[in-house]
């Protein structure tokens, strides 16, 4: 008995100190990541407004579609909108944010938060990745799968289908999000 | 046997990778760009020497029957520690490494050299044998890297430095890459020639 104890006790002990030091490194680091998350969100919704004024946030759906914030030009005009999506990549959750003209056509959107594979999946993050959806989603569908993209394009895209299918089903999501708005704040 | 022999013993004459052939799973795929590979590099470096030197210390404290629990806390631990450091002052690293970083947890190099080394030596030769260990993967990964993105994109990847942007291109092979050498079957391929490669060596060494 006082042998299963003393090993309880020293599982203990060991599991006590590590806990401590993960604390200890996790308040030193907890406001750092805070502060590059908030950047990095400030700077993606800079990147994806086009130079549209960016209004206040309001809740999405529920599923897909996490907030919308709409876009104004320089008469107050409503321009579009930009919205934070979940996608299911390969390695998990993405998080996607992206602007929409009032028709539903994606007009850019960023890759932010992934767990996608280094080298394969996370190519999604490229600027010329999100470049092969710009105008599509009001006229032009937005591709299902990359077979439905031209050959140069479905050859850049190769390897990483499941990424494909996550980041292109939550761009249509947001299109038809955006219809469903009717041009309404 | 002396201090530098644990140190340098890691880098080729019991590499991991290309010897013992342990931590397959991230040598395989974090290896497309030599960047990814430096930073998993650095990460395991440190892990391994921390876990090492803890692991030692304790040895004689940790009952035998629960060794392995109290090896995978540990080291879950520094890979923590590790994780939160790179997400608040590297963060294009980590976002980079993935999946992978948390993965370290289970790199068989990390617990392989726990069971086999820490668990009965000193702290100094431990903390040198985690050390060279460390850097001899680190060389490998990036070395597979470097061919794998080389020949893949045609690009070499490393971190951006004032008014060098971090990529160097290489005319030619960026315009029409071996894209297989970028997935994971080319993954498989380059890493069993180099183990025919690295054996043929070391026997060709033996005879002579």
């Amino acid at each position: 008995m006082t042998r299963y104890i003393k090993t309880a006790v020293t599982l203990f002990l060991i599991s006590a100190v590590c806990t401590l030091l993960c604390a200890i490194v996790n308040n030193m680091t907890a406001p750092v990541i805070a502060m590059n998350n908030e950047n990095d969100r400030v700077a993606a919704l800079s990147a994806v407004s086009t130079g549209l004024t960016i209004g206040e946030e309001m809740e999405g759906d529920g599923g897909a579609v996490g907030y919308s914030i709409p876009l104004t030009d320089d008469s107050g005009a409503l321009a579009g909108y930009i919205l934070g999506l979940t996608a299911n990549g390969y390695g998990g959750a993405m998080d996607i944010i992206a602007s929409y003209a009032v028709d539903g056509s994606v007009m850019a959107a960023k890759l932010t938060t992934n767990s996608e594979t280094p080298g394969i999946g996370k190519k999604a993050e490229n600027d010329w990745y999100m470049e092969m959806f710009k105008g599509l989603g009001a006229d032009s569908p937005i591709p299902v799968t990359k077979n439905d993209l031209p050959s140069e394009q479905s050859a850049l895209v190769s390897g990483a289908s499941v990424t494909f299918s996550g980041v292109t089903s939550a761009l249509r999501a947001g299109s038809d999000y955006v219809k469903s708005l009717g041009g309404a704040v | 046997m002396s201090h530098m022999k644990e140190l340098t013993k890691g880098l080729f004459k019991e590499n991991p990778t290309f010897i013992i052939m342990l931590g397959m799973c991230p040598t395989l795929s974090v290896s497309t760009q030599v960047s990814n590979a430096l930073g998993m590099g650095v990460a395991v470096i440190f892990v391994l020497t921390c876990s090492n030197i803890f692991i030692s210390m304790l040895r004689k404290v940790i009952p035998d029957s629960i060794r392995i629990p109290s090896y995978i806390v540990i080291i879950a631990s520094f890979v923590t520690v590790v994780e939160m450091v790179m997400h608040a002052f590297v963060p294009a690293i980590y976002e980079a490494l993935g999946v992978y970083l948390p993965l370290i947890v289970v790199n068989c190099i990390i617990l392989g050299r726990a069971e086999a080394f820490a668990g009965k030596n000193g702290v100094l030769d431990s903390a040198l044998d985690g050390i060279g260990m460390g850097i001899g993967f680190t060389m490998s990964l990036s070395f597979i890297a470097l061919i794998r993105e080389v020949i893949g994109a045609g690009t070499i990847t490393l971190f951006p430095i004032g008014s060098f942007s971090g990529t160097i291109t290489l005319p030619g092979l960026s315009a029409s890459p071996v894209r297989v050498m970028t997935l994971a079957a080319g993954a498989l391929l380059l890493m069993g020639y180099l183990k025919a490669f690295f054996t043929w060596k070391s026997t060709k060494g033996g005879k002579a």
